[in-house]
């Protein structure tokens, strides 16, 4: 199904809207290999998923009312990595290509703009891209299993489809709710990020999330929600505190059965209130998880998404000028979508791959850029047994990071440290 | 090998704690840090709105250039090239000169922007040989400048209070207004209470009333909830 150009998703319109002169809204997958990366190959594997992933070869473009993404007449280039990931992808770059494939000696990385893609979406096209390099690389076949998919085949229109107007309420959910507490710092000079990895075994992590009673995704959220909790009372004074939230993305493929390779996710705000009374981690774990459950369901779901597809539906939206859209939905990102949570943790679970491929593949990373305002983030992914929990930031303070690894620690869980910075 | 402090395990060779700055002890038979990412940075990014701001400058250098060049030309000297010739250093620090810098501080542009009018509005009033300069447009662009900039402090740097900060702006523009006409009494001899008591009458009430927002909490509530986006 070839298509020349593609209209945004629903949840990918807010992100050209907001890039600005210095940031952008991307994120990062990577797989390390147990071998040096051949470039050449590398090239070519890339050139070989134009025909299957059409929505990932795409070029960003202003429209009169909407912002348009075009099949690119450029190729991907293969390029090396630079001393910090998920570096400034600029409008002009997007002009260019909306994604970019990069590697440094075993590792292969695609750093994706949001806006053609979520993490479930680049993760399927990560996972294709390694499976067609060690085919070209080592000659051996990669069975269509794990989301593996025929590079022969035509993309199904399920696969391109905004699945969002598929599944919309018809009643919105309220988009009101509480501000939540803000992390600061010393800012980096332009654009430099901070990543530190903490690696853990992933059984561990299980075994200690279900001592709590919890998902793995919930317990990391308490945790961070504990850490900052500490960080604001200890810097803020009790009445002034503002509830401690954590940004949540939920998957909708799962609760919708949709295939799209598209954005098909949505966010949740989900936190405590510290002025109410102390938690201790066992009753942050307790209120995350019955918030989640009350939220991240379909019909709540549906209420979220109708809210963001109600106005592409008013026609005078539709035919509101594209420069009145920006400001509009930069002055909502500005009131809803950052003023809302403290910190975001995307988990991506765990990522599976055929015998036959991860006999080459030691590792898998998922990186999320920095929000506009938020100076620190944190995802993660598992692969082979082992967590992979990135957390980045734009500031020179690694506060967050050292009381969530060490309380970590704490638990009973062991941390491998890893750095940019060396 | 541990970081001593934060109990978490770091790769052979790094020489401190990534996350608490504390220094490892790295035996000599250690291997050699092996670095995650190579030490290359991304090439300086260079936004297309430089670019723009670029040309725009090279356009007001050029229009100064043809506007000196045709006025000497016809007249031998300015005349009306003179409200030019300054008006667009005026145009370029009000609406260019931000546009270089990434976040442009109000507190400092601010202040900028009303020195560049004030030289402008000087030139205009020796120009016509008034003398209307230091009497009234002086202390009327003076006290703009203090109270714009007052509110661009506040704003910046407080961050808290807009309603109290808001409320008291608007009283404080409609003393403002009256100031004006005051000036313009001394200066130009025309009557007071013209026309000041309106704008004083309307800025107070909704500055008064953007404080009682802020002091009654459930009137707050039900603005927010009325003008919520």
């Amino acid at each position: 199904m070839y298509r020349e150009w593609f209209r945004l998703d629903t949840a990918a319109l807010i992100f050209p809207a907001i890039v600005r002169s210095d940031w952008c809204n991307v994120f990062r997958l990577s797989a390390t290999l147990n071998e040096d990366i051949d470039r050449d190959v590398l090239q070519q594997a890339v050139n070989d998923l134009k025909e299957r992933f059409p929505s990932f070869y795409v070029t960003l473009h202003r429209g009169l009312f909407w912002y348009y993404l075009e099949q690119s007449k450029e190729p991907v280039t293969v390029g090396e990595e630079y001393v910090y990931p998920l570096s400034f992808m600029g409008r002009a770059e997007l002009q260019k290509n909306c994604m970019r494939v990069l590697y440094y000696k075993n590792r292969i990385a695609v750093e994706f703009f949001h806006a053609i893609t979520d993490g479930r979406g680049g993760s399927i096209y990560l996972k294709n891209l390694v499976a067609r390099y060690i085919t070209l690389k080592y000659n051996i076949t990669v069975p269509l299993t794990d989301k593996i998919l025929n590079l022969d085949d035509k993309p199904s229109a399920e696969e391109l489809e905004d699945s969002f107007f598929k599944n919309s309420a018809i009643a919105s959910a309220s988009r009101s709710e509480a501000t939540a507490y803000r992390l600061k710092g010393t800012k980096e000079p332009k654009g430099y990020k901070h990543l530190i990895t903490g690696i853990l075994s992933s059984d561990v992590l299980l075994s200690k999330a279900h001592e709590y009673g919890a998902s793995v995704t919930v317990f990391l959220a308490a945790v961070m929600a504990r850490c900052i909790i500490d960080m604001q009372s200890e810097r803020v004074s009790p009445k002034r505190q503002k509830p401690v939230k954590i940004t949540l993305p939920v998957d909708l493929r799962r609760l919708y059965n949709s295939n799209t390779i598209r954005n098909f996710t949505l966010v949740l705000n989900i936190g405590v209130d510290p002025r109410f009374g102390e938690y201790t981690l066992q009753e942050l774990c307790n209120s995350i998880n019955h918030q989640l459950h009350t939220y991240a369901t379909p019909q709540y779901m549906a209420g979220m998404i109708a809210s963001n597809v109600f106005p592409q539906k008013n026609i005078a939206v539709r035919l509101a000028p594209l420069f009145i859209k920006n400001f509009v939905m930069n002055t909502v990102y500005k009131m809803c979508g950052e003023r809302k949570g403290c910190i975001n943790i995307s988990n991506l679970g765990v990522t599976t791959m055929p015998e036959e491929m991860s006999r080459y593949v030691s590792r898998m990373e998922f990186i999320i850029g920095n929000q506009r305002s938020y100076p620190n983030n944190c995802s993660v992914i598992s692969c082979n047994g082992k967590t992979y929990i990135n957390m980045i930031r734009n500031i020179k303070q690694s506060e967050l990071e050292r009381r969530f690894f060490s309380k970590l620690v704490e638990l009973g869980i062991a941390v491998d440290i890893e750095s940019n910075r060396g | 090998m541990y970081c001593v402090k934060c109990g978490v395990r770091l790769n052979d060779g790094i020489k401190k704690c990534p996350l608490c700055e504390t220094p490892v002890w790295v035996p000599e038979d250690a291997p050699e840090y092996e670095s995650l990412y190579p030490d290359t940075y991304p090439k300086a990014y260079r936004d297309s709105s430089l670019a723009a701001v670029t040309i725009m400058t090279v356009l007001c250098l050029l229009a100064e250039l043809v506007v000196f060049v045709v006025c000497k030309n016809l007249y031998g000297e300015l005349r009306w090239g003179g409200y030019a010739v300054l008006g667009i250093p005026l145009f370029y620090c009000i609406v260019l000169l931000p546009m270089w810098f990434n976040e442009p501080n109000p507190v400092v542009f601010i202040p900028i922007d009303h020195i560049a009018t004030a030289g402008y509005v000087l030139y205009v009033c020796v120009k016509t040989g008034g003398s209307w300069f230091l009497s009234f447009a002086f202390p009327v662009i003076g006290i703009a400048c203090i109270l714009f900039t007052t509110l661009a402090c506040l704003i910046k740097y407080v961050q808290k209070g807009w309603l109290y900060i808001f409320g008291g702006f608007f009283i404080l523009l409609g003393g403002y207004s009256m100031l004006i006409e005051f000036f313009e009494h001394i200066t130009f001899g025309t009557d007071m209470f013209r026309w000041c008591l309106y704008s004083v009458g309307a800025c107070s009430f909704f500055g008064v009333f953007l404080i009682l927002a802020a002091m009654i909490k459930p009137l707050r509530k039900l603005l927010y909830k009325r003008f919520f986006i």
